[in-house]
């Protein structure tokens, strides 16, 4: 703390130097945007690029768009885009998986707000409602498909979602939003943008929701209480212009959520979320290029099982309190080499630890110190080579005495690794308005902190000696490596189409165990039986994307998309009984489409989203504590939202989502419900 | 194929290019400039009297920013500059070009690097001959293309980003 402290100082010091006029973000994504007439990302190579000419398939979802959407999350937004699956599996969890191999907590997907990671280390999963920002403050949501790790480090495995805020500008500005509908829905939220000086600018978002959840069919595992989900947030923004070249931009905020959740095991608990971050980031801006530093920590306190009472078969595993910390310092140069090439090069540490008194010892962490580059070269006018390459060193390490009886040996958990992560692309323009990519990459997923530290008692009647549930310190990282071509046309006016082929495998998936239990008998020196997290097998996950977008009119825009994904698994331990909660082929539908369509004219606007998914299955916990699989038939689900305009600052709207009713909806072995809503929202 | 065929159908037949001036994009362009430009920004549209191509040019270039344009904190008022008076650029901080002034650009180029005065053309040839900073061209795909040397000799400096996304020539 008393290093951030030291950064802070720093900053107050950069405020008594001679400075520009504010223009805090070094990429002003909205401005550069209106400028080349498409969005313009840095979430690929860590340049600011043209989506249109990034070597990776990406998906930008502009402020606009989500504007005009029915969505009202980011999962929600990101279901209509190619390559993508989301699974709503309660009212408050949702997961979004990229190129298939769909499961509850998934941890292949990096999810970062500004450059900040929002995902969370301690389980490896992400909390959509724990991001922290309002949907109208976003200023475009980033979407890479493929893994991404050379750039972003471990967990970019499959992919990464960047969310750009539209952080803390010159004027000033407020938007909010009130939200009422069914199932006992309600949100408020809103953010207020003022200049405190000709160099300092600040923002400050909150908002607040809550809804009811779904109904939990008989048949399945009723948790002992549901309560509503609710999810708050307040956050706030500096931004210093420090001299013409350097902006600074300090920001903190809390969040609070609860929902009831599936874990990986597939137990069904109520949990408790609470994080606080606060970070400092410096841009520097140079004749030559660019310089980035950025500080972040984040704590997180994670309580799971809150309603499950001590008398419900799963309360040893569900009762688990947590706290996880995470430090990140960065840094990187950007340097433009000539007139069209790039060189990036960076360097991370990370300290990430979790306490709990449910581990190995009261302390499970690790440190990671990395190197990366980035080469862009365009060796004729229409090519461009890309290449990425990341190195990291991972120090595991506990601290607390082991807790009685110990399972493992110390040493166990005085181990490193040193993984590199890369990617490779090149871009072709082919004729005036094609353009063909291939590229690859190798991804990484780390463990989780729970998955390599874990240690509770689980009940297994059919043992006669006590049964542990553990981490295991000697989990490997997932790889992920991906090949893809993508072929892209612009017909002009607005209209263009994209086809990808892919190919994906997906190796050492980590995962807990369910179902029927697979136990290791261990002398300590009374015996005991051990049932872990595992390395368990692999998938490979291949198909094609196709999307087309355009408009049929000045006012009527249309995207139309349709990803298939075929999945073969090799996870020997479930061939003959399902021994862990991973079903990577059986979960993944095989066919996805989309059709968006929106329509704007005399202050009415209206937009629908056509979403079609094929039957999969999802797995669920029984009563009698035996798992079993869930048929989620293929669904064709319809959003929906009408707004008028009144006035010039305010709008009026209703907004329903699966108006169709249909119960595979949200991929969930819990049916899924029609909500709507009907809101008001201001832009002042 | 059905697929294919569909948006064929969909898509409208191709636009000409233009070598009008995208003034939106070339406004958007001026707050790429290091230091951010704030307040009252004073613009010169650089044209020919009676060369039609030119007059239509500038009518269009004031028509868009009737009324001034406003982006972030600055504000873009334009005046008409008869290339035969280009004193009266003085004062202003960017001047857009507007085509078939092939003749006069050394003049141009030597009022806007005494002045630091950015100049913003859709003439992609005055920008690859170094007498204006800035050039915009493509009917369906924005491209921009900066002379670094031209930017340099006049004192101007464009943020990192904006010069990662262009043509440095």
């Amino acid at each position: 703390m008393r290093r951030f402290f030291s950064l802070i100082a720093a900053t107050a010091a950069g405020t008594m130097m001679p400075a520009g006029h504010l223009n805090a973000q070094i990429v002003d994504y909205a401005t550069l945007g209106d400028a080349f007439g498409e969005p313009i990302t840095t979430s690929v190579t860590g340049k600011p690029q043209r989506a249109s000419e990034a070597p990776a398939a990406i998906t930008i979802i502009t402020h606009d768009e989500i504007a005009r959407s029915p969505a009202r999350s980011v999962p929600d937004l990101l279901k209509a885009y190619t390559g993508i699956d989301v699974n709503r599996w309660t009212a408050g969890q949702s997961d979004v998986t990229v190129r298939g191999g769909v499961q509850t907590y998934n941890a292949r997907l990096l999810v970062l707000v500004d450059g900040r990671q929002v995902y969370l280390d301690h389980y490896g999963m992400t909390n959509w409602n724990l991001l922290g920002v309002q949907l109208d403050e976003i200023q475009q949501i980033e979407l890479v498909r493929g893994p991404a790790s050379a750039l972003f480090g471990f967990n970019a495995a499959s992919g990464v979602v960047n969310i750009i805020t539209t952080g803390a500008g010159a004027g000033s500005h407020f938007s909010g939003t009130a939200e009422v509908g069914t199932h006992g829905y309600a949100r408020v939220g809103g953010s207020v943008t003022v200049p405190v000086s000709s160099t300092i600018g600040l923002k400050v978002t909150a908002g607040h929701q809550r809804e009811d959840e779904r109904t939990i069919p008989s048949a399945l595992y009723q948790p002992p209480r549901t309560r509503h989900v609710y999810a708050d947030q307040i956050s706030a923004s500096l931004a210093i212009q420090a001299d013409a070249s350097t902006s600074i931009t300090l920001d903190g905020g809390l969040t609070g959520n609860r929902q009831l959740e599936f874990l990986p095991s597939q137990i069904l608990t109520e949990q408790r979320f609470r994080n606080q971050t606060v970070g400092l980031l410096v841009n520097r801006d140079t004749d030559w290029g660019s310089l980035t530093g950025r500080i972040y920590t984040n704590w997180l306190q994670a309580d799971y099982g809150i309603t499950t009472p001590a008398t419900d078969p799963y309360s040893s595993v569900a009762d688990l309190r947590t706290n996880n910390r995470i430090t990140v310092m960065s840094g990187s140069g950007l340097i433009g080499l000539g007139a069209a090439n790039t060189l990036r090069l960076g360097a991370e540490y990370r300290d990430n630890h979790l306490r709990s008194g449910s581990l190995f010892s009261d302390r499970i962490g690790y440190q990671v110190a990395a190197l990366s580059g980035m080469i862009d070269l365009h060796p004729t006018e229409r090519v461009a080579v890309t290449g990425a390459l990341r190195l990291d060193h991972l120090w595991l390490d506990q601290g607390g005495t082991p807790a009685a009886p110990q399972i493992d040996p110390v040493s166990a958990y005085q181990r490193s690794i040193t993984p590199i992560s890369f990617n490779a692309a090149v871009t072709a323009q082919v004729s005036d308005h094609g353009r063909l990519r291939i590229n690859g990459g190798r991804g990484l997923q780390l463990p989780s902190l729970i998955s390599l530290g874990l240690r509770v008692t689980i009940p297994v009647s059919e043992v006669p000696i006590p049964v542990y549930f553990t981490g295991d310190p000697r989990l490997a990282p997932v790889t992920v490596w991906s090949v893809e071509t993508s072929y892209s046309h612009d017909f002009g006016s607005g209209i263009n189409f994209d086809a990808t082929l892919f190919y994906t495998r997906t190796e050492n998936l980590v995962a807990s165990p369910g179902g029927s239990v697979d136990v290791t008998v261990v002398l300590t020196p009374e015996p005991i039986a051990v049932t872990r997290f595992a390395n368990v097998g692999k998938f490979e996950s291949y198909g094609v994307e196709l999307a087309a977008s355009g408009k049929i009119s000045q006012n009527l825009n249309w995207v139309l998309n349709y990803s298939l994904a075929r999945i073969d698994e090799d996870i020997p331990a479930n061939r003959d009984v399902t021994l862990y909660a991973l079903f990577p082929k059986g979960a993944t539908p095989r066919h996805r489409a989309n059709l968006s369509i929106d329509y704007t004219a005399g202050g009415w606007s209206a937009a629908a989203l056509v979403h079609l998914a094929s039957a999969s299955h999802q797995s669920s916990f029984l009563p009698s504590t035996e798992l079993t699989m869930i048929r989620v038939p293929a669904t064709v689900t319809v959003d929906g939202k009408i707004a008028k305009k009144i006035g010039a600052n305010i709008a009026v709207y209703v907004a329903g989502e699966n108006l169709t009713k249909a119960r595979g909806a949200y991929g969930s072995p819990i049916p899924a419900d029609r909500r709507l809503r009907l809101g008001i929202t201001t832009k002042l | 194929m059905g697929l294919v065929f569909s948006i064929s159908m969909l898509w409208p037949a191709a636009t000409a290019p233009s070598a009008v001036l995208n003034v939106p994009v070339a406004a958007r362009i001026i707050s790429f400039v290091q230091p951010t430009p704030v307040g009252l920004i004073p613009i010169g549209i650089v044209y020919q009297p009676g060369n039609a191509v030119s007059e239509a040019e500038a009518n269009d270039m004031e028509r868009t920013l009737a009324g001034g344009f406003t982006l972030g904190r600055a504000t873009l008022r334009t005046r008409r500059v008869a290339v035969s008076n280009l004193g009266q650029l003085t004062g202003t901080k960017a001047a857009f070009v507007t085509t078939g002034l092939r003749a006069y650009q050394d003049e141009v180029a030597a009022v806007a690097s005494a002045q630091s005065i950015l100049t913003i053309t859709a003439d992609a040839g005055c920008v690859v001959a170094g007498k204006c900073i800035v050039g915009i061209s493509g009917a369906s795909k924005t491209q921009i293309i900066v002379n670094k040397a031209a930017a340099h000799r006049s004192g101007i400096r464009f943020g990192s980003a904006f010069l990662m996304l262009v043509k440095a020539v």
